[in-house]
C-alpha cells in the first residue's frame, strides 16, 4: 500500500470529533486517542476534514518516481481541472503530468463519458431494479456492504470510470507500443482515500487495474508549475461531458437522466439509503451518491474548495468548445458495451447457510437495552463512545464499563 | 402473551396524521432486525412492509400500534388501528387504488401501493377489518 489515513498519536487531543462525525461510528477513545476500527472504516475521509488538531493525515509513503515500470500511465481525476486557477490553459494539464514522469495520460473524464453511456443503456435494460445506485464513490459502495446489504442487488453493474479509463489506456499502450501486461504500471491521481480502497478491496469478484494511487494534494505543486510554464504546446482537454463526474449530479447529467437522485454528503446519503430500503424510491431511475460535500470536488486530497472547485468547472465547460474535443474510444462505445467492457459482476457476501439463533440475539438486544437504560443519554461521547447505545453495545462485549460514564460517575462521587 | 414460540415482541404506537415523525417505527424495527443478523433480504421485505403498515395507520387511521414478533423460524409484524376500517379489502388490494386524499398525496404519500406491497413481500398475509378498525397481519418466513 502506497498510502494510508496516518494517525498521529501526539497531536491528538481526545476532542471525540472525528468520533461523533464518523457515519459508521467505527472511532472509539482509548486512553484519551482515537481508536479506529478497521473493518467498519468506509475510508470516507470525514475525520480527517473534521480533526482540529490536524491528527490525521494523508502522506504518500513512497513517492511514485520510486516505483518502477517499463511504462507509466497516468490517470487524473475529473476534479483535477477544478483546482487551478480561473483562466489557466488546461489544455496544459495532461501534458504537464508527462512531465511529472509519466509515459500516457488517460484522462477519466473520458472514460467517464464512456460510463454515462453505459449507465444510461443499463437503465434502459434493466427495468426491475430501481432505483439502481451507482458504484462511483468507493465509500459508498462500502457503506452498502457495511451498514445496508439489503441494498447491494440495487448496485448498478457497471464499472467505475477510474477502472474504464486503466482498460482502455492498457489497450491503448499495448497496441500503439507493443508491450506487455507486466510493462506497464497504471497511476490513478486520487482526489480522495477512498480509491485506494476500491483498489485494494474493490467490489464484485475481480482484481482492480490501478497499481498505484497517487494523492492529487502531493504532487500539485509540481503540476502547477508545469502547467503556468510560458510556451508549452498544448497537448489534450477532457471530455466535457466527463468532467461533469466531478460534481454531484454530474453523472446522471453526463447519462442524460431526468428522473435520479444526487445525494451527496454522508448523512444525506444515509437518509436517502433508508428510503430506498424503505421501498418508496421504487419510481427513480438512478441514486448517484457521493460521500463528499458537492461529491468528488469535496474530496480530502482536492486543493481547492469544493464550491469555487464547481464554480471553475462550470466555467471551464463554457470556455472550451466541443467540437475540437475527439477520442476514438467514444465511437466504439457499441462494441466495448456488447463485448462487456463496462459490466462489473457484483457478488454478495452470502450469509446464507449461517444460521442465526434469534434467542440470543434477542438476549443480547435485551441485556444491551438494559444497559442503555441506565445511562443518561446525552450522546457526550466524554465516555469514549460515540453515543450511548454504542457504550452500552461496547459494555455489553466486555470492551468497556458502565463507569467509563462520566455523568454516573460523578453521580456516584456525590452519594459516596 | 400465548402465541406458540414467541421470543420477543417490539411494539411501537403509532400516531395518525403526524408526517414529522411518521416512518420511525419502522426504522427502529429495521434496525433492530439488522443488529439480529437477520439476511439482507429478509430485512429488506421488513423495512417495506413495516413502512407501509405504519404509514397506513398515520394516513387512514386514528392511531395504532406496529408490534414486530420474532419466532425461531419465521417473523411477524402485526399492524392494528383503531379508525373507520376498510369497506372493500378487495379494491384496496388493487395496484394504484387510494382513498388517501388530495393532501396527503401531496406528500408524497397514498399512491395506492401499500397493501399490494405488503402482499407481495409477504408469505402469509392475513387482514381483517371494521369499522372500528383494522388488523393486518404479516408473515415472512426466515
Amino acid at each position: 500500500m502506497n498510502f494510508s489515513i496516518m494517525f498521529d498519536k501526539e497531536k491528538c487531543k481526545g476532542c471525540t470529533n472525528c468520533m461523533k462525525r464518523c457515519p459508521t461510528q467505527a472511532i472509539r477513545l482509548k486512553d484519551e486517542k482515537a481508536c479506529i476500527d478497521v473493518k467498519l472504516c468506509i475510508h470516507c475521509g470525514e475525520c480527517v476534514k473534521i480533526c482540529p488538531y490536524e491528527a490525521y493525515s494523508t502522506s504518500a509513503v513512497e513517492s511514485h518516481k520510486e516505483k518502477y515500470y517499463k511504462f507509466k500511465i497516468a490517470i487524473p481525476s475529473t476534479t483535477i481541472y477544478g483546482q487551478f486557477p480561473k483562466g489557466t490553459e488546461i489544455c496544459k494539464v495532461q501534458n504537464a503530468i508527462l512531465k511529472l514522469g509519466f509515459d500516457y495520460v488517460y484522462d477519466e473524464s473520458w472514460s467517464s463519458e464512456l460510463v454515462s453511456k453505459a449507465i444510461k443503456k443499463r437503465i434502459e435494460e434493466n427495468k426491475n431494479i430501481r432505483p439502481l445506485i451507482s458504484t462511483n464513490c468507493p465509500s459508498t459502495v462500502r457503506l452498502i456492504k457495511i451498514r445496508y446489504p439489503s441494498l447491494m442487488d440495487h448496485l448498478i453493474s457497471i464499472e467505475s470510470p477510474m477502472e474504464i479509463a486503466a482498460k482502455m489506456a492498457k489497450m491503448r499502450a499495448k497496441e500503439l507500443f507493443n508491450l506487455e501486461d507486466e510493462d506497464i504500471g497504471i497511476f490513478y491521481i486520487s482526489p480522495c482515500p477512498a480509491k485506494l480502497l476500491a483498489v485494494t478491496d474493490p467490489v464484485g469478484k475481480k482484481i482492480s487495474l490501478i497499481n498505484w494511487v497517487i494523492p492529487l494534494n502531493t504532487i500539485y505543486g509540481d503540476l502547477y508549475r508545469e502547467v503556468k510554464k510560458e510556451n508549452e504546446i498544448c497537448y489534450s482537454n477532457p471530455s466535457l461531458k466527463g468532467i461533469r463526474w466531478a460534481v454531484s449530479g454530474g453523472q446522471s447529467e453526463a447519462s442524460d437522466l431526468i428522473n435520479y437522485i444526487a445525494v451527496n454528503g454522508m448523512e444525506n446519503i444515509i437518509n436517502i439509503f433508508d428510503e430506498i430500503e424503505n421501498g418508496r424510491l421504487y419510481d427513480v431511475e438512478f441514486v448517484e451518491a457521493m460521500a463528499c460535500v458537492d461529491g468528488c470536488v469535496g474530496g480530502t486530497f482536492n486543493i481547492e474548495n469544493p464550491f469555487i472547485a464547481r464554480n471553475t468547472l462550470k466555467y471551464i465547460k463554457h470556455k472550451t468548445n466541443e467540437d475540437l474535443l475527439l477520442n476514438e474510444d467514444l465511437d466504439k462505445f457499441e462494441e466495448f458495451y456488447h463485448d462487456g467492457i463496462f459490466d462489473l459482476i457484483i457478488s454478495q457476501d452470502s450469509d446464507k447457510g449461517h444460521k442465526i439463533n434469534i434467542k440470543e440475539a434477542v438476549f443480547k438486544i435485551e441485556k444491551i437495552e438494559e444497559i442503555l437504560a441506565k445511562l443518561p443519554g446525552l450522546d457526550c461521547g466524554s465516555c469514549g463512545a460515540p453515543t450511548c447505545a454504542s457504550h452500552a453495545e461496547d459494555i455489553f462485549n466486555n470492551e468497556s464499563e458502565l463507569y467509563d460514564c462520566v455523568v454516573l460517575r460523578a453521580k456516584r462521587n456525590e452519594n459516596k | 402473551m400465548g402465541s406458540d414460540g414467541l421470543i420477543k415482541r417490539f411494539s411501537y404506537p403509532i400516531v395518525a396524521n403526524d408526517f414529522t415523525i411518521a416512518g420511525k417505527s419502522s426504522s427502529e424495527i429495521k434496525s433492530n432486525i439488522k443488529a439480529i443478523g437477520i439476511d439482507a433480504r429478509i430485512i429488506r421485505k421488513i423495512a417495506i412492509i413495516s413502512y407501509e403498515a405504519e404509514m397506513n395507520i398515520v394516513i387512514h387511521s386514528l392511531g395504532g400500534f406496529i408490534h414486530c414478533d420474532l419466532y425461531e423460524d419465521k417473523i411477524v409484524i402485526v399492524s392494528e388501528d383503531i379508525g373507520p376500517g376498510i369497506p372493500d379489502i378487495e379494491m384496496a388490494m388493487t395496484e394504484g387504488f387510494s382513498t388517501a386524499t388530495e393532501n396527503v398525496r401531496e406528500l408524497g404519500f397514498g399512491a395506492g401501493m401499500g397493501l399490494p406491497n405488503m402482499k407481495k413481500y409477504s408469505d402469509d398475509f392475513e387482514i381483517e377489518s371494521n369499522k372500528s378498525g383494522t388488523i393486518i397481519k404479516i408473515t415472512i418466513l426466515i
